[in-house]
């Protein structure tokens, strides 16, 4: 392991060291040129005139360049208009695509905040590049006596001090992201290095330098005019390699964010009868194929994804690149089926089976990754298009699976108990049946109507609603949302289940529902859409938190660590309301990574019900980590983020912290009353 | 090979039952159905027949407009055609009558193999196979694990009791009746559903009901019983009582 890092290592220095070399030979050169004249002006020198031969290698230059360029860049947009349409598609709500294109690219918001410095580094190349766009467009009108910014004009000359800083910027920026790429190496960017950045890199910095360089010679010189010619190469150069690379993004990748499905995780309704999900590239849509040919290789998706954290199969950055290349070889149309069993070649990691079945149902559908992405690639809905694809059509076959989808399609609770262990839980507790009369419907949900601890989350809560005064009343039968089979791309029995909800609701005329449950949350608000609207639902959390000057305040100085759900917190941006929670219950202590950086119990995505995960546990990780804080408490929202950690704590030696939900941390400062008979 | 698959609709597992004025039926309204169980795993052994020997796999069900949705559910999974054979009077057909209205069936569809449940989760007679097979003058084994097609017919896995197998040989055309738990259910999927719209379902009427030969006198949930007996004696005596208590009348040991 050492040797191989070693090795690595002294295999990045050579690489480096022949760049280095490369870029001093160059610099010598240019040297012997500029010795003679080098003098420092605060203005840009100017090549002077063009010869009809310089103007007729420019031409032809500029125009093998662009050639090359759409060589490659046609057939991707080929592909991508060739794609299926995307039916369910609308420009709507075009103020929040603005906002998004204005914060995620304009200002780098997302990447800076989320990696800031290479971040940073990232943003002041960008910026650089836009500011340099018309210093670019002037440099390539000068032979042809087109330029419109002149040094000796104020406007031209103060524009190209504004261009000079930011060229600066640049090149000590991509200086930077060199060095972390070549040196630091994080693995997030690939095993293997890549030498297209290298290259980049290279052209980038020289680009800069062969600008900075005309401050420093006399209009009109040789030595500027050799600047002139070395600045204009390595654009042409610069430009046939953006399609070649991952580059793709400088012209993509704006266009992605501003495009991208509205709404986080949203699974788009299947189009027609014969639509069953991702099966082969002819199910493959205009918006998917635009965001894997945006994918900038950065390795953020991985870098968060629980799954490729755990020694799994499953690397999201993988999946991403594994259409783009089933899209490079055999086209939007083609019937070939998606998921392989082979090894997938990578450009940056060893070939693996990236695209396997095994590795699609892998994934605990946090959402991390879609989260994190800076070009607006949007994982899960490929993600559980490519489960889609395999589960409605009966092509995968897993015993946990299953039997999941039977006692959904049974029992109709995902823990295939039946369904008179419910009514017997609301009988002792001494629920009210929703009669139209009470003010919410308390939602139980599979956990908190079956499972022994999800029991004790609601009945805490009900004890927190009777103590607020808050009527409440609980359906005479309930069924699953249907979120297991949503997240393993069964639309049957999803389907199923949200109408039998709907209906449900409807016949009881429910106004307001509350959940201890933050999957049942999202999927009655968000995914039952297709079918209906629900009323209106929220997270306990978001009930407690409104009432909280109401709640007991507890002095009792216990450190409770909260762990962000990633179906509260992710999919329904709601980070505040539980910790004000927490903060009233004892003191708060955030976990290394929290709120939308927050880690997955490995519950998600149905993966509760598959059984025995490969390589290390999920919720084993997050639960050592959660640990490592030294809290006394460890503080849940969601019943399967609970379970998860319920079984981790217990093997984690003596006296691991207690694991309670927000409702319990509430409730045990509850003044006791009656036991029986409260309504 | 062709198989045909007699399965039944019954209510829910977890149903709360009730027993109508007449006392002779359950209470139908309100009540939610599902495939019988052994059924569900008879379809799966035909359909995995099918899938290994190729050949068409048939389903039938007896009963009221309700038992439709099984049948979908059956073509969904797999089966090529359904019949239903319309009856509203199940409950006053014993099981000879069920017997003879699926045997007329059996008769003109002349299949190489009918499959069922080896006993119906409502009534639990386990008769209607046997029967069926008796007019149709076939052989027939019952509480079949696992089939298998030989040569010559089929060679099948029966259960015993205490965890004893048999192997049976037996000719073709044969009837089994099929044990639960011999295969893993699969999942009725999206495209199995849109597959099925296009699949034939035949209607039939079932033949006017004969006066039955058993008469069914009255449905009653099962009724409760509560014994308390105070045993008494030194701590190993009321052991010793106990033990034999629970071995050979309450039977849990």
């Amino acid at each position: 392991m050492r040797a191989a890092l070693k090795e690595a290592l002294s295999r990045g220095w050579v690489r480096m060291v022949a760049l280095v070399c490369a870029a001093t030979v160059g610099a010598r050169i240019a040297g012997a040129v500029l010795s003679s004249e080098i003098h420092f002006s605060a203005t840009l020198a100017e090549p002077g005139k063009f010869s009809r031969l310089e103007v007729a290698l420019l031409l032809i230059g500029a125009g093998i360049s662009i050639a090359l360029f759409f060589r490659r860049f046609g057939p991707i947009l080929c592909i991508i208009f060739r794609s299926k349409k995307d039916k369910d598609f609308s420009l709507h709500p075009i103020g929040r695509r603005m906002w998004d294109f204005f914060w995620e690219v304009l200002c780098q918001g997302k990447v800076i905040r989320q990696r800031p410095l290479p971040g940073l580094a990232h943003a002041f190349v960008f910026w650089g590049f836009l500011a340099f766009a018309l210093v670019s467009l002037n440099h390539l009108a000068n032979p042809f006596g087109l330029a419109f910014l002149r040094p000796a004009s104020y406007v031209g000359n103060f524009y190209f001090l504004f261009a000079a800083i930011w060229a600066l910027l640049v090149a000590v920026s991509i200086t930077v992201l060199f060095v972390r790429r070549f040196l630091a190496r994080p693995i997030w960017l690939g095993e293997k290095l890549s030498y297209e950045s290298g290259v980049i890199a290279f052209l980038i910095f020289l680009l800069m330098v062969s600008y900075l360089g005309a401050f420093f010679v006399g209009d009109g010189g040789a030595a500027v005019k050799a600047l002139w010619w070395m600045h204009t190469l390595t654009l042409l150069v610069f430009l046939p390699l953006i399609p070649h690379t991952k580059h793709l993004h400088l012209v993509l990748s704006p266009l992605t964010v501003f495009l991208k499905r509205d709404g986080f995780s949203k699974i788009p309704p299947l189009s027609s009868d014969e639509d069953f999900g991702l099966i082969a590239g002819k199910d493959v849509t205009q918006l998917i194929s635009l965001q894997v040919y945006s994918c900038v290789e950065c390795g953020r998706c991985t870098e968060h994804c629980p799954a490729s954290n755990t020694g799994k199969v499953l690397n999201p950055k993988e999946i991403v690149l594994g259409v783009q290349s089933y899209l490079n070889q055999s086209g939007p149309a083609s019937d070939a089926p998606l998921l392989t069993e082979a090894l997938v070649e990578s450009r940056d990691n060893p070939p693996a089976r990236y695209m396997s079945m095994e590795a699609a149902f892998e994934c605990t559908t946090c959402g991390s990754c879609e989260y994190q992405c800076p070009v607006g690639i949007q994982h899960l809905p490929i993600i559980i298009g490519l489960r889609r694809g395999a589960t409605n059509t009966g092509a995968w076959e897993d015993t946990h699976g299953t039997k999941l989808f039977l006692a959904l399609e049974k029992q109709g609770n995902a823990l295939g108990l039946s369904a008179m262990e419910r009514d017997k839980f609301i009988q002792k507790q001494g629920f009210p049946i929703f009669d139209g009369t009470q003010e919410y419907c308390l939602w139980l949900g599979c956990m908190g109507g079956y499972d022994p601890k999800g029991r004790e989350i609601v009945a805490d809560f009900a004890r927190v609603m009777r103590y607020l005064g808050t009527s409440f009343g609980v359906l005479k039968k309930e069924k699953c949302t249907g979120d297991p089979a949503r997240r393993l791309g069964n639309d049957l029995v999803f389907q199923t289940m949200a109408e039998s909800g709907l209906k449900a609701f409807e016949a009881a005329k429910v106004q307001k529902i509350v959940s201890i449950c933050p999957h049942c949350v999202r999927t009655i608000s968000n995914d039952w859409r297709e079918y209906g609207i629900a009323p209106e639902i929220e997270h306990h959390s978001e009930f407690m938190a409104r009432h909280k000057d109401r709640l007991p305040q507890q002095n009792s100085g216990e450190s409770i660590v909260y762990h962000d759900p990633c179906y509260l917190g992710r999919y329904r941006d709601v980070y505040e309301e539980p910790r004000e929670i927490v903060a009233r219950a004892g003191e708060l202590v955030e976990a290394p990574r929290s709120h939308e950086r927050s880690f997955c119990c490995g519950a998600g995505g149905g993966l509760a019900f598959l059984g025995e995960e490969t390589g290390e546990r999920v919720s084993h990780v997050r639960a050592a980590e959660l640990v490592a804080t030294g809290a006394k408490i460890v503080g849940t929202a969601c019943p399967f983020c609970n379970t998860m950690f319920r079984d981790a704590l217990s093997s984690m030696g003596d006296a691991p912290p207690q694991l309670l939900d927000i409702a319990q941390l509430t409730a045990r400062a509850l003044p006791t009353m009656q036991k029986t008979g409260e309504r | 090979m062709k198989i045909l698959v007699a399965i039944k609709q019954v209510p829910e597992r977890d149903a709360q039952i009730g027993i109508t004025a007449s006392g002779r039926w359950i209470d139908e309204s309100d009540l939610n159905y599902t495939i019988n169980e052994p059924d569900a795993y008879a379809l799966e052994e035909a359909l995995q027949l099918k899938e290994k020997n190729g050949g068409e796999v048939v389903v039938m069900c007896a009963g009221p407009e309700r038992v439709g949705s099984t049948l979908r559910e059956a073509l969904a999974k797999g089966a090529d055609r359904a019949i239903h054979i319309e009856a509203n009077d199940l409950g006053e057909r014993d099981t000879l009558g069920v017997a003879q209205v699926l045997a007329e069936i059996a008769k003109d569809e002349a299949p190489d193999l009918i499959l069922t449940g080896l006993q119906s989760d409502d009534l639990g007679l386990g008769q209607t196979g046997v029967v069926l097979a008796e007019l149709l003058g076939i052989p027939h084994a019952t509480l079949i694990m696992h089939v298998e097609k030989t040569a010559t017919g089929l060679r099948v896995k029966r259960e015993l009791e205490d965890g004893w197998f048999q192997y049976v040989e037996m000719p073709l055309p044969a009837l089994l009746t099929i044990q639960s738990g011999g295969n893993k259910l699969r999942y009725a999927t999206l495209m199995g559903i849109k597959k099925a719209k296009t699949k034939e379902t035949k209607t039939l009427q079932a033949a006017a009901a004969v006066s039955p030969s058993i008469a069914l006198e009255r449905v009653y949930l099962p009724e409760k019983q509560k014994e308390t007996e105070m045993l008494t004696g030194t701590p190993a005596e009321v052991a010793a009582k106990l033990v034999e208590k629970l071995k050979f009348e309450v039977r849990v040991l």
